[in-house]
């Protein structure tokens, strides 16, 4: 008999319990997060803080690997189980905009105290937006400079504080630093077959006037013809055009390239594997007075349009921009604002090379917005290869790519 | 209903439901997904039309704007190169090497066994490591080629647009030489000794007994080989993600990695199964030669 009452007082122990659960669980709101953020990253992080701060919004979290970010989020909306909110790469982020999957923003944005659209760069702001209405709120941002190794620049007697400014500089103090001998290159970089050698290429092409919709002018394929000529000189390795931006970068760490050409997320390796001392610069130009761009990365949020939710939703954002003051200091991430000042890190090389991403993120222009930014990205990276692999020239490469882009922009 | 029933459990009944289950069962996991990339091929499918059924049905256009573009036959050439090379070569080199054990030397056996070590390595991780084996700058191939006075400046196996489909083609073979060592093995071991016996009886010397008594005897082996090998390679997708992702400039680039990349790169699901449609016609050819071979052999 004991055991039975025992086993009934516990029992309804258990029932009750769980009805204090679904009852506290009815009042607040669920929203789901996808993002492809890792532990030490910010999503889940910031969502646990969210969460402990008991606002009767309950976040839920999904990490997703980064090439299943599109196909997994377009499975999801067109079956209606997209979740509330999801981090997207840039470039993708007006194919979803201009079909209606993301949630207009423009409204709640104007009322929000927290969210300024006046506090961010304008090329991350830009990629969030669609026909003039924010589809987004920029989540982090990055850009591409040139590393170079000062160490290299004084051996070959050339002076550390003055990295070339144009890309006939750039050409001449690669040509001298190249070793062979050494097994050192002048210069990496990444011409790579998918979406790296675009990021990479494009700013080049804007700087010398051109751009994704006009990417044969005069500029452009001095641009390319310039990568043409590092490669034909073997003044970079001609793996260049397989190479990832990460594995290039790990051959200036090694002291096998003088200078390279990346983004702040080399920072800590570079930090901790380079051992020579080493400097950042803006991204050479093709005359010394010629105007400023580079390329722009990384993530941004958005809200699904069929979310049951999306006040609550939007709450959530404005709380991850609310801290975006802690992305470089616990996440190493930059924010994409131009309100908030960095505190140093303490780490020299570090906090100069961070101030010259900063400036340099001024001119970042975001890839596109187009709906079918993929398919000219990859008119582009075939005309960066059909000329780096010496199939065609510059001029040929690019006005096949220009060709196929007018297809594409119709 | 009694003889219904009774055949259900003895006789043509039972045989038709031996039969169903492995039809239906081929059905649903094969002959559906198949039916509806066909489908596909022929309709305007984009992202979010991705969820359902009923989208504009285009005719012919997918097929021929894919043949409008100017990287479509340099890429199906590519395919063919790189199953012509890579069957030929894995099939040279596994052949040799089944002959080679077929000796049967104190532990033949055993090092048979493990060859087949680079047979289980998963395709990304056997990429990964041809990847730095076939670098440009520091790759060993390069070294060996180097240091044995082969070549005198760096091959760039990976970049160069003359040697990109075959960096991969030598992967390729590497990691199929052990499936076919073994399938050929087994079918050398079916030959019956006394045939070798007699024909050496009568005289005929090494080069004829293969010619004339082992190919021979190992027909039904070879055409199924050649047939999965064909079906094998076509599928080969790991190694080109790894090693080149088809670049430069599409050098390296064939069918089932475009097919890939027109859906999940560039999201164009169409002209990915458009392109996957074609496939389908050549891997049906290699099933009925792999079916016609393997049926040879079950009637002895």
């Amino acid at each position: 008999m004991g055991i039975r009452k025992l086993a009934f007082v516990g029992a309804l122990a258990v029932a009750s319990m769980s009805a204090f659960y679904a009852s506290a669980r009815a009042e607040d709101v669920k929203i789901t997060v996808w993002s492809l953020d890792r532990d030490i990253q910010p999503a889940p992080n910031l969502i646990k803080d969210f969460n402990n701060l008991k606002t009767g919004i309950t976040v839920e979290y999904r990490q997703i690997q980064f090439d299943d970010v599109v196909s997994e989020a377009m499975r999801a909306y067109s079956t209606g189980q997209a979740p509330d909110i999801i981090a997207v790469d840039n470039p993708e982020h007006a194919l979803f905009s201009s079909r209606g999957a993301f949630l207009d923003l423009t409204d709640m944005i104007a009322q929000s105290s927290t969210v300024k659209p006046a506090n961010y760069y304008p090329g991350p702001l830009k990629s969030v937006m669609w026909k003039d209405r924010y589809f987004g709120i920029p989540k982090a941002t990055n850009t591409i400079a040139l590393y170079y190794n000062k160490d290299m620049f004084k051996a070959k007697g050339l002076d550390p504080d003055k990295p070339p400014k144009t890309w006939a500089e750039l050409l001449d103090t690669a040509r001298k630093l190249t070793d062979p001998a050494k097994n050192v290159y002048g210069i990496t970089f990444s011409a790579k077959a998918n979406e790296e050698g675009t990021f990479q290429f494009l700013p080049w092409a804007q700087m010398g006037g051109g751009g994704y919709d006009k990417i044969n002018t005069p500029g452009a394929v001095k641009a390319l013809q310039t990568w043409k000529t590092i490669i034909d000189e073997k003044l970079a390795s001609r793996d260049t055009l397989t190479r990832s931006q990460w594995d290039s970068t790990g051959t200036f760490n090694s002291g096998n390239a003088a200078m390279a050409i990346s983004g702040p997320w080399e920072l800590d390796r570079m930090v901790k594997e380079a051992k020579f001392d080493w400097g950042v610069a803006l991204l050479p130009l093709p005359e010394a007075d010629a105007k400023r761009s580079s390329a722009m990365g990384d993530f941004n949020w958005a809200i699904f349009a069929n979310s049951k939710h999306p006040k609550e939703a939007f709450k959530v954002l404005e709380y991850f921009v609310s801290q975006d003051n802690r992305m470089f200091k616990d996440f190493g991430q930059l924010p994409a604002r131009s309100d908030l000042a960095i505190p140093p890190t303490g780490q020299p090389l570090k906090d100069a090379a961070l101030k010259v991403f900063q400036e340099q993120l001024k001119f970042a222009q975001p890839r596109g917005p187009h709906p079918a930014w993929p398919k000219i990205s990859k008119a582009i990276q075939d005309a960066i290869q059909a000329a780096l692999s010496g199939q065609m020239s510059a001029q040929e490469a690019l006005d096949q790519a220009d060709k196929k882009i007018k297809a594409v922009l119709g | 209903m009694r003889r219904l029933l009774l055949s259900i459990r003895d006789g043509r009944g039972f045989d038709i439901g031996l039969v169903s289950v492995p039809l239906i069962f081929l059905f649903a996991m094969a002959g559906l997904p198949l039916i509806y990339n066909i489908v596909m091929s022929f309709q305007e499918v984009d992202m979010f039309s991705l969820g359902t059924f009923a989208r504009p049905f285009v005719g012919f256009k997918n097929y021929i704007t894919l043949f409008s573009q100017p990287e479509t036959w340099p890429i199906l050439g590519n395919t063919a190169i790189f199953v012509v090379a890579s069957i030929a070569g894995q099939f040279t080199i596994g052949f040799a090497l089944a002959l080679f054990f077929w000796t049967g030397f104190p532990g033949s056996s055993w090092l048979r066994g493990l060859f087949l070590v680079s047979w289980v390595m998963p395709g990304l991780v056997v990429g990964a490591i041809w990847n730095w084996i076939l670098s440009g700058d520091f790759g060993v191939l390069n070294f060996l080629l180097k240091e044995s006075g082969l070549v005198a400046a760096n091959i760039f196996w990976r970049s160069d647009p003359n040697f990109s489909l075959w960096a991969v083609v030598i992967a390729n073979i590497w990691l199929g030489i052990s499936f076919n060592m073994i399938l050929l093995s087994v079918g050398l071991s079916a030959i019956p000794q006394d045939l070798y016996e007699a024909a050496e009886l009568d005289g005929a010397n090494v080069v004829q007994r293969f010619y004339t008594i082992t190919l021979p005897m190992m027909r039904s082996s070879i055409g199924a080989l050649v047939a999965l090998g064909l079906i094998f390679t076509l599928q080969q997708f790991d190694l080109f993600a790894a090693i080149t992702a088809g670049g430069p400039n599409n050098s390296s680039n064939v069918a089932q990695y475009w097919a890939w990349d027109l859906s999940f790169r560039q999201y164009d699901f169409a002209q990915g199964a458009t392109i996957s449609v074609i496939m389908i016609v050549f891997v049906m050819f290699a099933s009925v030669v792999y079916v016609r071979s393997t049926r040879h052999e079950v009637r002895g």
